[in-house]
Parts: structure tokens; C-alpha cells; sequence
């Protein structure tokens, strides 16, 4: 294929992903130098959105409560991800069914997705509040307490992306040669050992890519937060997309916004980089072994 | 022998265990509002919960008579969806054959480029789109949350469809080259039947994502583009848990389209997300 035609062939992807995000990130970068808002001309002022940004609690806040729910959000997912891509290849009746079933969070969409927790943890007549308080336990009163709050949405950011997680797991397992535990059996293994030395080694790689994606996707936790608290009560559990929107749209500051639009894209990468870094040197190992 | 047996059992137990306990974490929530819908509104917070009742559509009835924006937003989720999709896949077609067929560095580059745009938020790039938008006149237009879906996908859907397009055979195009035809023609005629799968595929991706996005549509629209999601949402704070059989009604209306697409073509989805995230 020539290079015309191939050019030809990229163009509308590239067009689409130039106009629609890239040309706008690099112009949010000069806007994050600038004192803007809506329908000024933006001034520049070097660094101090960055510096004003980092000094203020509630951006703090929101940086923290964000890395908490991605951290425990993302980790859970890989925990129970990993059982049950587990379960799953062990054998199970009706597994097209199953699958099925387990996929289904996937298509929910966010807001349809805090209709239904809102619903079963509703602080007054929802039905788990009232199945925890009959056995003497709490309910989550996120209008209340700010724990309660990210706690749901942690609940909630799990249930909708544990598919993802799930079915890479799955997909790598599957993958794993049957052969493989066939001759640790007959050695004499025991699942525990076949697991330690068999599926966690060879799945690790799966494990690290759908963390790196999940790290990603999750630090962008907007709607979540924003239809289940609205980052209250008095803005204590609002996340790093929240607080950027309302820098942005409530209080007018687009430069302090854009500001901090390239932080979460510093930090998270700076989260993910571990994970990159030791799937490189993993694939580096793999290949001289 | 005998305690082979009992733990073989216990094993079965175990799991069976489990198996609930993942069908009841992924269906409940789901089954919980489409059952509350259904009830009569003294029924829908009873304790303990029936599970057995007459179903009434008196909620899918109030919500036709008192929430015709709902139903606007419908369409227009639906027009959107429609035409982000159809934008995506072609986009992600044309761009899959040419990094199938020809391997350079340059080329190689461009899908770094790809892959790296992907990690800058939605809500980022927001900020300078919304002046942007408005100076062009397509603020709340469905046309300009089309552009914004298609253009979040096509970076998976052209390394998708590039991975499906791998598996066609060179020397049919290079058969039908010989023959004279054009790359416009063998396109069409040879790549895209053969690799319709990975168009289906890209083609799932796109819907569920456009059929449930919320950012830029809460952005981006006010009122005669306003998507389902968004009228959900605002059902969700008008209400402040006072009719919450009608909201139920609206969210599974809202909710079944996708999850029924997914449920039924779970196969392709499952290839996709393996294909996506392990090459991409």
C-alpha cells in the first residue's frame, strides 16, 4: 500500500482525534498559563493557576479522595476479577448464561447505575440500609458522612467496571495451556501450589494491563460522584473531575481549571508508570528467559 | 478415597456459593428497579420485599404523561447513538486496513499517537471545546455530541479493527490489485464483508458508550439536544426520592436497549475487549 493511499485512509480518525481532543489538550495547556474565564481575553500568568491550584484544601481534598477510591477501587476489582476469572475457567455449568449475567453492569449506564444505589441504600426506606439496621449494622448516609459517600461510590465504581477487569482476567487465563496443570497434577501439585506457580506467574502480565487501564480510566470519576453527592456535603467528597468542572463552569476560573485538567493527567500517569515500568521489565525478563 | 470425596463435595459447594454470590452482585441491583417499576408505589420500599406481585405500568404510564422530555431525550440518544456509531466504524475501518496493510514506522507512530490521546480525560478537554463550541453555533446540537463520541473511539475501534483486519489475507487484495481494482474497491468488496465481526464488534463498543454517556452531554446540551441519560438525571434531583416509581420506569426504559444488545452479543463483546486491551 502506498503511502498516499495510507494517508487518505488515516485521515478522518486523525481528523476526528485532532479537532475533538489533541489540538484542545495543547490549547488547555496554554490556558492553564493564563487568567481566563468565559468570554475574556486570557492573560498570562506563568505558573501561579498551578501554584494556586496545589495550595487550595479543597483541591487537596478532592486529590486525596481520588487517589483513595481509585487505589481501593482498582484493587478490589483485581481481587475479585482474578476469583472469578478463576471460577470461570474451572468449569462451570451454563457458562454462556453466566457470562451474560456478569457482563451486565457493562451496559448500565452511569446515572441508571446511582438511580439503583441510591435506591438500595437510600438513607431512610432502602431496602439494604433496612436488611444492615435489622441485623444491627449502619446504613451508608452519604448526605451525612463523607466516608458513607465514597464508600458507595467506590461500591458503585466497582459494580460497573468489575466486567472490564473480569473478562481480561478471563481472556488471559483462558489463554494459559491446559497442558500446563494436566502435568502439575499428575506431579502431585496441589491447587494451592498450581495457582502460585501457574496461573499467578503467567497471568501477572493481564494483571498489570487491566490495573494500567483501570488506573487510567478510573482517576476520571465524574458523574458518579457528581449524581450521588455532588461532592457534598460542604465539599468533602468531591474528586479531581468534580472540583476541575466546577473550577471551570461554577466559578468561571478556566485557567485554574485547565491547570488542574494537566495535574490529573500528571498524576495519573505517575500512578500508572509503576504498573508501565514493571510490565516492561516483566516483558524484558520474559524475553531473555 | 472417602476424604477425596467430601472435599470434592465441599469444592462443589464452594463453588455453587460463589456463583450466587456473583449472579446476586451483578443482577440484583439491575433486577431491584426493573421489579420496583413494576410495583404499585406502596409496594416498592414494603418490608420484606415481595417477590412475587402483579405487575402494573401505571409508573411507564405517568412517565409518558408527565416527563415528555424524557422521551425527547430517547430520540435523541437514539439519533445520536445511530450516528456516532456509523461515524466510528467507518473512521476505524478505513484507519484499521491501512495499518494492517502497510508497516512503517511512520504509521506505527501515528497509532502511538492514537493510543496516547486516549489518556487525556474527556472532561479536560471540555474546557476549551466549550467557547469553541459556541463560537460555531453547535452548542446543543446532537451533531456535536456525534463528533465527541466518535472521536473518543475511533483510537480503540482503528486498532481493533486493525487486529481483525490481520487475520484477512494479503493476497486477496493483492489478487484483486492484479485485477485492477482500486483500495476504495477492495475495501468494499474483499475487507469489509470479511471483517464484518470486528466492525460488529467496534460497532458494540461505540453504543454503549453513546447510548450512556453523561459528560459531555451534560456539557454540551440544554434542551432540544438533551440525551436519555441527562433527563434521568434530572428526574434523579427533581425528585429527591419522592416518585420513585416513575424514576425507576424512566431508568429501565434508559437501561434495557444496551443492556439487551450486550446480554445477546456478549460473545463479540468478550472477543473486542480481549483484541483492545491486550494489543491496544
Amino acid at each position: 500500500m502506498g503511502r498516499g493511499v495510507a494517508a487518505w485512509l488515516l485521515a478522518p480518525a486523525h481528523g476526528l482525534v485532532l479537532a475533538a481532543i489533541a489540538i484542545p489538550a495543547l490549547y488547555v495547556v496554554w490556558l492553564s498559563f493564563t487568567r481566563s474565564s468565559f468570554g475574556q481575553a486570557p492573560v498570562f500568568i506563568g505558573l501561579s493557576n498551578y501554584f494556586d491550584v496545589l495550595g487550595d484544601p479543597y483541591f487537596r481534598r478532592a486529590l486525596w479522595n481520588t487517589l483513595i477510591l481509585v487505589v481501593v477501587v482498582v484493587h478490589v476489582e483485581l481481587v475479585a476479577g482474578l476469583g472469578m476469572a478463576l471460577l470461570f475457567a474451572s468449569g462451570l455449568r451454563a457458562r454462556a448464561l453466566l457470562l451474560a449475567a456478569v457482563l451486565a453492569p457493562y451496559a448500565v449506564s452511569q446515572v441508571a447505575a446511582v438511580v439503583m444505589w441510591r435506591f438500595l441504600f437510600d438513607p431512610d426506606i432502602g431496602p439494604l440500609t433496612l436488611a444492615l439496621q435489622s441485623v444491627g449494622l449502619p446504613g451508608l448516609d452519604w448526605s451525612v458522612s463523607p466516608s458513607a459517600g465514597l464508600a458507595i461510590v467506590a461500591l458503585l465504581s466497582i459494580w460497573m467496571n468489575l466486567p472490564f477487569t473480569f473478562i481480561i482476567l478471563y481472556a488471559a487465563r483462558l489463554s494459559v495451556p491446559g497442558e500446563l496443570y494436566e502435568a502439575a497434577r499428575v506431579d502431585g501439585t496441589t491447587r494451592l501450589q498450581s495457582f502460585w506457580h501457574i496461573s499467578f506467574p503467567l497471568l501477572r502480565p493481564a494483571m498489570l494491563v487491566a490495573m494500567l487501564f483501570r488506573y487510567i480510566f478510573a482517576f476520571r470519576l465524574f458523574a458518579e460522584v457528581w449524581l450521588m453527592t455532588q461532592g457534598g456535603p460542604a465539599r468533602s467528597t468531591e474528586v479531581v473531575g468534580v472540583y476541575l468542572y466546577l473550577e471551570a463552569f461554577r466559578y468561571n476560573a478556566f485557567g485554574a481549571a485547565a491547570a488542574t485538567g494537566w495535574i490529573m493527567v500528571v498524576v495519573c500517569l505517575l500512578l500508572a508508570s509503576v504498573y508501565l515500568w514493571r510490565l516492561r521489565r516483566g516483558m524484558v525478563a520474559d524475553a531473555v528467559a | 478415597m472417602r476424604l477425596r470425596k467430601t472435599s470434592s463435595y465441599a469444592m462443589r459447594a464452594g463453588k455453587l456459593l460463589a456463583v450466587a454470590v456473583i449472579l446476586a452482585w451483578s443482577l440484583l441491583p439491575i433486577g431491584a428497579i426493573v421489579m420496583a417499576s413494576l410495583k404499585p408505589a406502596k409496594d416498592i420500599f414494603a418490608m420484606p420485599q415481595h417477590l412475587l406481585f402483579h405487575p402494573t405500568f401505571v409508573h411507564y404510564i405517568a412517565l409518558w404523561q408527565k416527563w415528555p422530555g424524557f422521551f425527547h431525550g430517547l430520540v435523541n440518544s437514539f439519533v445520536v447513538t445511530v450516528g456516532a456509531t456509523l461515524l466510528a466504524v467507518a473512521a476505524s475501518a478505513l484507519a484499521g486496513f491501512a495499518y494492517s496493510r502497510r508497516r512503517t514506522p511512520a504509521m506505527a507512530s501515528t497509532a502511538g499517537f492514537l493510543i496516547a490521546v486516549r489518556l487525556i480525560p474527556p472532561i479536560v478537554v471540555t474546557l476549551p471545546l466549550f467557547p469553541i463550541v459556541n463560537t460555531l453555533h453547535l452548542e446543543d446540537t446532537r451533531l456535536v455530541l456525534i463528533l465527541l463520541y466518535a472521536s473518543f473511539f475511533v483510537s480503540m475501534g482503528a486498532l481493533l479493527m486493525r487486529s481483525f483486519i490481520d487475520q484477512i489475507p494479503r493476497e486477496l487484495d493483492e489478487a484483486a490489485l492484479v485485477d485492477g481494482a482500486g483500495y476504495l474497491t477492495i475495501l468494499r468488496r474483499v475487507i469489509m464483508p470479511l471483517a464484518a465481526p470486528g466492525m460488529v464488534s467496534v460497532a458494540i463498543f461505540v453504543m454503549v458508550y453513546a447510548w450512556n454517556e453523561y459528560i459531555f452531554a451534560f456539557i454540551f446540551t440544554s434542551i432540544h439536544a438533551k440525551t436519555a441519560p441527562l433527563a434521568l438525571a434530572e428526574m434523579v434531583s427533581a425528585f429527591d426520592g419522592v416518585d420513585w416509581g416513575v424514576l425507576f420506569a424512566a431508568a429501565t426504559v434508559q437501561m434495557l436497549p444496551v443492556l439487551l444488545v450486550v446480554m445477546l452479543m456478549q460473545k463479540k463483546l468478550v472477543a473486542g475487549l480481549t483484541a483492545g486491551a491486550v494489543k491496544g
